[in-house]
């Protein structure tokens, strides 16, 4: 019998292999997999979150404990996908065009993805164009957009207005975030939700989903 | 090649005045406890006080030297300096000096900070150093908010630091006829001297087609001076302050791998030798300056300095003028992560036990401060590593690693190795000064072989875009935590 304590407490450690190990039992136990997940690894990133934002965590941390879900997730996803249950959401996400920094965005790719979101990360130095496409043909129902310098920052502008134009902004919800941006420069471009951080991220994609 | 300055008694100003403002300085802040800031007397007198004769033995006092914090003259001195600007390598054969006539200038444009040098061209030496503050640091601290600016509105910084440096021209060389200046400084700082669009810097690759020299005509620029050139860059952010620094370092004729290492607001590193080099920046941020610290300041009175372990297990603070602690600079920063990490007040994830760190009286660093060095020093590590990597070299292979920089002169190298920012290879550390206006004034003082110089060190060096790394990446996500001892 897989000790499910032992996987929480390995995420919350960023240990990878144990997650991955304690996930494979739990599959070969034949748990349902919706409940590991909601009860044992969603908690376990949220409490890593809690400790990122009092500070008692950094990046190195946040970044093992995402990859240990990564780990645990792995076994469990096929299992998901045969019990028809449906993500959180469905979430677009990349740095825009003419900025290659994605250490940010990997981090809040991995923690939407723990979160219990579904990512389609596009990587770094994306065209708006590629954002339109990709929100058509997955259906996705948020897109997230990082810029981590001031020079690039004017391309979430574009994107955005690209996605007006294209006729999908309607049908997302979009999220900035990035070192130099500010809740006051996502109100100007028109986004609908600014996170300071990663963890934050997540609260904010769950909000925008509620709020549909 | 000894450097000189001559100084005039000034009313109000003693010659530990004007040595201040010429760039000196007193790493005791002046109390004449350390004996770090001596100078040796050329020509001249200068009293040799009590304080003097506690840190100096008899025969240093009588060789000429004196602690320039305590130094006072009622005539005109001349003062050997060069133990500020560290050594030229020697050894190195290939870079005669060719004498000239006339006098002739350098100049570092920093980020942050601006210096010029006028040269005797017939002797090799200093005639006097300026340094001021880049004017452009008021439309933003880092090269990206300056490229930002000047796309918003083009030539105003362009004029601001043509105008300032003029100045300080006009200012260093007194009257006398300046026939050529040579200009360092990182690619945005080129462009925005030269007039060069900055547009291509402001997004990837962040790759320019205008790298190269430019030279005008001093009167183009309203200076007087025959003819101004700014050196080429490298590529990328890596510009000819680093270009000039492997010429002072003698990188691309040296046998041996080096290391040069520049810690500024924007880390130029640089790691080779006459097989192929490669370059780097890294965007470090200006913790090491004393930014982004919440009681970070810049080396002067009041800034805790110097770190140490007591016998009790407890921290004693160094504070720079003996005075009361009133901020951190980036040595103190350095060391009291290295005793904090020391003493298990701070865990290897950076972590502290007990937020805030308290240090000296109000002056106390917060987790956010310890975060932020975690950044900057995970940056510079990991962009030293992934050079190692692809040059590629093994630790043990190279045998120097200068550190280039103020930061670089005081900051306690066992220290900086115990958190992770400099390697724990087994090369010595070597503080080289100004090595980017050392090695312009090289190139100044050898106009029949400076083609060939520059030329030799571009042709060897190869720019590594770090940004679009994914093993840097990785790589400054491993640095950020404090490795414990040994690894």
């Amino acid at each position: 019998m897989a000790d499910l304590e032992t996987l929480r407490q390995a995420i919350i450690d960023g240990d990878a292999k144990t997650a991955g190990a304690v996930a494979r039992e739990a599959v070969a136990a034949e748990m349902d997999a919706l409940t590991v997940i909601q009860q044992y690894m969603v908690p376990a990133m949220d409490e890593v979150g809690r400790r990122y934002e009092c500070e008692e965590f950094f990046v190195p941390e946040l970044l093992l404990s995402a990859r240990a879900m990564k780990a645990a997730l792995e076994p469990i996803r096929p299992l998901l996908a045969a019990s028809g249950a449906k993500p959180a959401g469905k979430v677009v996400i990349g740095t825009v065009k003419g900025d290659l920094h994605d250490i940010g965005k990997n981090l809040v790719a991995s923690l939407l993805e723990g979160g219990g979101f579904e990512v389609i990360d596009l990587g770094a130095d994306v065209s708006p164009q590629k954002f339109i496409d990709a929100v058509q043909s997955t259906g996705a129902n948020i897109v997230a957009l990082s810029a981590l310098l001031t020079v690039t920052m004017p391309s979430i502008k574009m994107t955005i207005e690209a996605l007006k134009a294209a006729g999908v902004r309607d049908k997302v919800k979009v999220m900035v975030g990035g070192a130099p941006l500010t809740q006051q420069f996502a109100d100007q471009v028109g986004a609908d939700a600014y996170s300071e951080n990663a963890t934050a991220a997540v609260t904010a994609a769950r909000r925008l989903v509620a709020a549909g | 090649m000894a450097e000189y300055v001559r100084l005039k008694p000034e009313p109000g100003r003693t010659v530990s005045d004007q040595l201040y403002q010429l760039g000196l300085e007193f790493p005791c802040g002046g109390c004449s406890a350390c004996g770090g800031c001596r100078v040796r007397l050329v020509d001249g007198e200068i009293p040799i006080t009590e304080g003097m004769r506690e840190a100096l033995r008899e025969d240093e006092l009588a060789a000429g030297w004196r602690l320039a914090c305590q130094a006072d003259a009622a005539v005109p001195v001349t003062l050997d300096i060069e133990q500020w600007s560290a050594r030229i390598l020697t050894d190195n054969t290939s870079v005669a000096f060719e004498p000239g006539e006339g006098f002739g200038a350098v100049m570092d444009l920093g980020t942050t900070t601006l210096v010029v040098e006028l040269v005797d061209l017939a002797t090799g030496d200093i005639r006097g150093v300026l340094a001021g503050l880049n004017p452009q640091g008021r439309h933003g601290s880092d090269v990206m908010s300056r490229i930002e600016f000047d796309l918003r509105e083009p030539g105003v910084l362009c004029e601001h630091i043509r105008g300032a440096l003029g100045a300080m021209l006009a200012e260093v060389a007194q009257g006398r006829e300046v026939k050529e200046v040579l200009l360092c400084g990182n690619t945005a700082m080129h462009h925005l001297f030269c007039g060069e669009s900055v547009e291509p810097l402001s997004h990837v690759p962040f790759s320019s087609p205008a790298l190269g020299a430019r030279t005008f005509a001093g009167s183009e620029l309203g200076w007087k001076a025959e003819v101004v050139t700014f050196l080429p860059c490298v590529g990328g952010f890596v510009g000819s302050d680093l270009l000039a620094g492997l010429v002072a370092c003698g990188m691309a004729e040296s046998a041996e791998v080096m290391a040069l290492m520049d810690l500024g607001t924007n880390g130029e590193i640089a790691l080779g030798g006459r097989d192929g080099i490669l370059c780097a920046s890294t965007a470090a941020g200006p913790a090491f300056e004393g930014g982004r610290i919440r009681m970070g300041m810049r080396a002067g009175d009041g800034a805790i300095d110097r770190v140490e372990a007591t016998e009790a297990d407890a921290m004693r603070c160094h504070v720079l003028g003996g005075g009361e602690a009133r901020g951190i600079c980036g040595s103190g920063l350095v060391d009291a992560a290295a005793v904090g990490l020391a003493l298990g007040m701070i865990a290897v994830s950076g972590r502290l036990n007990n937020a805030p760190l308290r240090l000296d009286g109000a002056v106390q660093l917060s987790q956010a401060d310890i975060r932020e060095l975690q950044l900057a020093k995970g940056a510079i590590a990991a962009g030293l590593e992934i050079l190692r990597r692809q040059l590629p070299v093994e630790p043990d292979v190279v045998r120097t690693i200068h550190l280039a920089g103020a930061f670089g002169n005081y900051v306690r190298v066992e220290s900086a190795r115990r958190i992770g920012l400099l390697p724990s290879w087994k090369a010595p550390v070597a503080p080289v000064g100004n090595s980017a206006v050392r090695g312009a004034r090289l190139l100044l003082l050898n106009p029949s072989r400076r083609e060939a110089m520059i030329e030799a060190a571009l042709r060897r060096t190869r720019h590594v875009d770090l940004g679009g790394d994914a093993e840097f990446q990785e790589a400054f996500i491993e640095n950020m935590r404090f490795m414990p001892p040994g690894r």
